[in-house]
């Protein structure tokens, strides 16, 4: 036995899911207002079919909601009743088919799309006072977690219900050509010409207006709210004696993540302070774990970078949930670590290294030298995985040293070929030019700002220095500079115009030099290692 | 008999890492199978080597400048990453040109480089600060596991810096990657852990050049002479080893 619950266009989708709650844990919603539930066994609670609907009714009625309800054998026939019956519809076991007969065509489009005929039951008969059914503001609303993702899913499947509305909406036009007017005219087809002109979908549908269902019940399940607090007797000050509270709130977490086989993917730890203030921490995770010490680890961690600024009073730890991570292991290759371990160990050495310090680098798609980008480490167990010899060069690559900051230079040149290199780097003391290749010249950004002319270096101390009269220089032509130029840093935006060289001086070491064309200043750039 | 159940206790002791409450001198467990070593993929090197770099040891590449210590390294995290291992390379002071890495051949997605902070004058307290958290890093990723090849680039630090360390540092580095699948390498300017169960490849290199006259002229790589020093190990010998230049770096 199932009823079937239709709620008047404005009601509250919310509501009309708790008073279905009411009554069987068993429900689905078709859309926001429309609930289906699974009524058996509730005689012996409330008594007979009738007296069931009678008390949904007013159970709704006491929550401010105008619905109908409409109990039959069948999910099907029940949708299809209570969308043309108002009020109470009771269908008695085994009268499905006869209740239907009478019904028109076009509910068959209606129960395709949900939200369509919710809307449409506004303006009815039977909805007239009913739309601005309000909540009355005493009734507390029940809490909607996710409400976001919901709404994305609910977009999802109402646009394939709209699709699908369309086509249902095309088969009831092919039957009015065909003369027929009710459900039961459709449901008295011979099902072996309805499958040789209309196709699996027509038959489907035919069975739809015979009050068949399609499917069994799906019942919606309860989003859970994975979430744990502690009230604090007395105001706690420092992240190790939160190291305790947060394991006593981590360990029961973690429990029910893992009887619902779920796991975290974003943390959020919620500090109530002594201020009256909340001090919000979210912390995403790259995958979804449960473990409660890593948890407790990340976001201790967490908390020592980004500490509260008064004692504690209350501490609530939420998660938002996702389906639990399989992991499928290979006997070929070796296992990489747990995202847990890796996750900790990026956090512990994000708090020592600074944010943005550690990671996968990445080359980007520039010729500016030294360009690189930074990316989260997170390594796959898709590995290459192949044999050394054939994905590697049969002979090793040299390798450069590079200066994030390049060194400022005194170079000596003849003939424009550096001839000496000196610097007041320690370590780096330079020497006479041994060997020397070049110049290659790059350049690129010009047109990104003002250049050339006067273009604006950025220099590591930030300042801004202007090539040209405003910079010392440093380039000299045989004989020696006196001073040096800060040495510039190369931000996406800036562009550069430089001559790079490699040299080899008499101290043995092979460096890369440039020098920078508008400012006419040379650097050292990186060491060839 | 006896000496049947002496060698199972102490076998399963050794298992446990607990062969050093003995009072016994025992012999040294040296690992024997393939998995054992971290080659690099270059066949003389890995013969001189009986077939790579230890794992489970601390080992070090040593040399001067431009002696090739980086490109050699470059070649061990190549040939990591391409056999499905994670490495990690602590970059004391941030010196790393990624696309010189990547010419090498390392898969840089399964790379973990931590940076430490590129600095106009590494000296004094601010380069004790920097290599403090080298080695702070280096720790916890050789704890945290898992890693085929954790590497440190001290090569930039001044000897002096270095020779202030306590002198129990590398022994506690060591501990800690002892037992592990881990292959841990030092980069620097001389010998500094001097790990007995480790290798020690001391490298003199000059570079290359192709072209005489001044306008043809081109850097063309590295010739290095990669000198293997390991007692314990029983390796030894001298590998010359040469690198072309990378292209479009």
């Amino acid at each position: 036995m199932v009823g079937v619950m239709l709620a008047a266009a404005g009601s509250d989708a919310a509501m009309v899911l708790a008073v279905g709650r009411e009554f069987s844990p068993r429900l689905e919603a078709f859309g926001a207002l429309e609930v289906s539930l699974d009524l058996d066994g509730l005689a012996r609670v409330f008594g007979d079919a009738r007296t069931i609907a009678h008390e949904i009714r007013r159970t709704a009625a006491d929550r401010g909601l105008r619905v109908r309800v409409a109990i039959a054998g069948t999910c099907t026939a029940a949708r299809l009743l209570v969308r043309h019956r108002i009020g109470v519809t009771v269908v008695e076991p085994g009268g499905d088919a006869l209740a239907l007969a009478g019904l028109p065509l076009d509910l068959l489009a209606e129960i395709a799309a949900p939200q369509a005929d919710a809307a449409a039951l506004g303006t009815d008969g039977d909805s007239r006072g009913v739309t601005a059914a309000a909540r009355p503001a005493s009734t507390p609303a029940p809490a909607l977690h996710g409400r976001a993702g919901r709404s994305a899913q609910a977009l999802g499947l109402s646009r394939a219900q709209s699709d699908e509305q369309k086509q249902v909406q095309a088969l009831c036009h092919t039957f009015r050509q065909w003369g027929l007017r009710t459900l039961g005219q459709v449901a008295a087809l011979p099902a072996d010409d309805v499958a040789a002109r209309l196709g699996q979908f027509g038959v489907e549908w035919q069975r739809r207006a015979r009050g068949e269902d399609a499917r069994p019940l799906v019942p919606a399940v309860p989003e859970e709210r994975f979430e744990q607090a502690l009230e604090l007797e007395w105001p706690i000050e420092g992240l190790e004696p939160l190291s305790f509270v947060l394991g006593r709130l981590m360990e029961p977490l973690s429990a029910h993540l893992e009887r619902k086989d779920r796991g975290a993917a974003v943390l959020h730890v919620r500090l109530h302070l002594v201020t009256k203030t909340v001090h919000a921490r979210s912390l995403e995770l790259p995958t979804p774990m449960r473990d409660a010490r890593t948890l407790r680890t990340l976001a201790l961690l967490d908390l020592e970078s980004h500490p509260p600024g008064a004692a504690i009073d209350r501490v609530v730890v939420a998660v938002d949930p996702t389906p639990g991570r399989i992991v499928q292991y290979s006997l070929l290759t070796r296992p990489l670590p747990a995202p847990e371990q890796i996750s900790t160990l990026m956090a512990r050495l994000g708090a020592l290294m600074g944010e943005g310090r550690c990671g996968s680098p990445a080359p980007v798609d520039s010729w500016r030298p030294g360009a690189f980008t930074m990316r989260p480490f997170a390594p796959t167990d898709e590995g290459p995985a192949v044999e050394v010899s054939s994905a590697l060069p049969s002979v090793p690559v040299t390798a450069l040293r590079r200066f994030r900051h390049p060194v400022p230079a005194r170079v000596a040149a003849e003939r424009g070929a550096p001839v000496r290199v000196t610097t007041d780097r320690r370590g780096l003391l330079g020497g006479r030019v041994e060997r020397a290749a070049g110049p290659w010249r790059t350049s690129g950004g010009w047109w990104e700002s003002e250049w050339p002319g006067g273009a604006r270096m950025q220099t590591p101390e930030g300042r801004g220095a202007h090539g040209g009269a405003g910079t010392a220089a440093v380039g000299v032509d045989a004989t020696a500079a006196a001073s040096v130029t800060p040495a510039p840093l190369l931000p996406p935006s800036q562009p550069w115009d430089r001559d790079e060289w490699d040299v080899t001086l008499s101290d043995g070491a092979t460096y890369r030099l440039f020098r920078q064309r508008d400012a006419d200043a040379w650097f050292i750039d990186g060491i060839v290692d | 008999m006896a000496n049947s159940a002496l060698a199972t206790l102490e076998s399963a002791l050794r298992a446990r890492n607990l062969d050093r409450t003995l009072t016994t001198a025992l012999p040294p467990l040296e690992r024997t199978d393939p998995s054992a070593y971290a080659p690099a993929g270059l066949t003389d090197l890995d013969a001189c080597l009986r077939s790579g770099l230890p794992r489970g040891q601390v080992s070090e590449l040593a040399g001067s400048r431009s002696s090739g210590r980086l490109t050699l390294l470059w070649r061990f995290l190549a040939a990591a990453t391409r056999r499905g291992e994670i490495a990690a390379f602590i970059d004391t002071l941030d010196r790393l040109d990624v696309a010189s890495a990547q010419a090498a051949g390392i898969d840089l997605d399964r790379l973990l480089w931590i940076r430490g902070h590129a600095m106009a004058r590494a000296e004094g307290d601010v380069l004790e600060r920097a290599l403090d958290r080298a080695i702070k890093a280096l720790s916890l990723v050789v704890q945290a596991g898992g890693f085929g090849l954790v590497a440190i680039d001290l090569a930039d630090v001044p000897p002096v810096a270095l020779k202030r360390l306590p002198f129990n540092t590398w022994l506690r580095v060591q501990r800690a990657v002892e037992g592990s699948d881990t292959a841990c390498v030092l980069v620097g300017p001389e010998p500094l852990a001097r790990s007995a169960g480790g290798v020690t490849l001391t490298l003199d290199g000059r570079t290359s050049w192709t072209g005489e006259a001044d306008r043809s002229r081109r850097l063309s790589g590295v010739d290095m002479q990669v000198r293997v020093v390991s007692p314990r190990r029983r390796v030894g010998g001298t590998v010359p080893v040469a690198a072309t230049a990378a292209t479009g770096c």
